[in-house]
């Protein structure tokens, strides 16, 4: 505002009146945006429900062949169409994550608190990652917390978010490398739970720290990737956490591995 | 005389594959694509088992329960049949009356046991 504007009124009211008019106008691209946005996230939904039906009966078929229901199949048939099920199988899951990142982003989902032990909440994810770890001669440890108090939250949820964390550890540590979670506690009277998932991978530079918690982002976004998926394990993670009314971020410098934290209430706070 | 199943489902796609897997299986497939035609269906034939697909183009799925209860036509059992995995859409289907609430794509492992667990 210039020094003649705020002595003549006349200049003043001009002035407001522009304002008023931009504010307006930043107000309907918001709206638009908003409306967009929505658009966007009813597009996925429709379409990751209309991809789920074609893809059930796919995976069905398969297997009634993988089982030999229709006849005897040979070893390598029966690899075949067991790669049929296996590839169906992954992309399932990353239509599930669609639709799970797709309710998030709706506010659409609800938390069922329940009391229970993370411990074994851990030990549960860990058996089912077992498999996938040790095709690349990489372990999964849970390094403490056995004298920990039980966690007033959803154990589905948290059971995603510590699938997915382990599942990119898995996904970024070269061979050999190890993977592991450790708990500490903090707060006043230490009831707050810090859940680390830590890996000796490849690790994440400083820059991109914010970056992978943002919906569709990869570090390495080209076509030439070598890491596939939807880019929303992340912040689904983010979004499951916070629901909890808790916080994740990651510690990590390129070539030094990574350690993603997320807290947790622990019951004495509920 | 073996057993026969009710597969409601509006995608031909699935309903093919579930009733090969239901033959082969050995029991006897009935299929009904809609709520009005899952009505006829279960009403005009004993039904042991409805495999019962909640989002269908007439209507939920959980109609069908409603009036096979009224007509006193209700199967021994309803497996319900979702492709949400929430707690709330879980809790109308119990509410309704189904024996169990699968997840779709169910693995046929999975399926062909809950259906003879059901018929014992």
């Amino acid at each position: 505002m210039s020094m003649s504007d705020r002595s003549d009124p006349a200049a003043l009211k001009k002035r407001l009146k522009t304002l008023e008019a931009q504010t307006k106008e930043a107000q309907r691209t918001v709206d638009e945006l908003k409306a967009r946005d929505a658009l966007k996230t009813q597009f996925l939904s429709n379409i990751s429900h209309d991809l789920r039906t074609p893809l059930a009966a796919i995976i069905t078929h398969a297997e009634i062949l993988r089982e030999g229901m229709l006849g005897d199949l040979n070893t390598k048939q029966r690899d075949s169409v067991s790669g049929i099920v296996n590839g169906g199988q992954q992309l399932l899951d990353m239509i599930d994550e669609i639709l799970t990142y797709v309710r998030g982003a709706s506010d659409q989902v609800t938390l069922v608190r329940t009391t229970f032990s993370i411990t074994e909440v851990v030990d549960q994810v860990r058996l089912l990652n077992q498999a996938l770890a040790a095709k690349k001669g990489l372990t999964i440890e849970r390094l403490n917390g056995d004298d920990l108090p039980p966690v007033y939250a959803d154990s589905d949820k948290l059971k995603h978010v510590l699938g997915n964390l382990i599942g990119n550890a898995i996904k970024f540590t070269p061979e050999g490398g190890r993977i592991w979670i450790r708990f500490t506690r903090r707060g006043r009277n230490a009831d707050e739970l810090v859940v680390e998932v830590g890996d000796t991978g490849r690790g994440i530079s400083r820059g991109n720290h914010e970056l992978i918690f943002r919906e569709f982002a990869q570090v390495d976004a080209s076509p030439s990737r070598p890491h596939h998926g939807t880019g929303l394990g992340l912040a689904i993670a983010r979004k499951l956490v916070e629901l909890h009314y808790g916080t994740i971020w990651v510690e990590s410098e390129l070539g030094k591995g990574s350690r993603f934290f997320f807290t947790l209430p622990l019951t004495a706070t509920k | 005389m073996s057993a026969r199943i009710l597969i409601v489902e509006d995608s031909p796609l699935v309903t093919e594959a579930f009733s090969i897997l239901f033959t082969e299986a050995g029991y006897e497939v009935d299929t009904a694509a809609t709520v009005a035609e899952a009505i006829e269906r279960g009403t005009s034939e004993v039904v042991d088992v409805m495999i019962l697909d909640i989002s269908l183009p007439d209507g939920s799925g959980l109609e069908v329960l409603g009036a096979l209860r009224d007509n006193g036509s209700l199967p021994r059992a309803t497996l319900a049949m979702t492709g949400h995995n929430d707690p709330v859409s879980h809790r109308k289907c119990i509410e309704a009356g189904c024996a169990e609430v699968l997840l779709k794509p169910v693995p046929i492992a999975e399926l062909l046991r809950q259906i003879k667990r059901h018929l014992q």
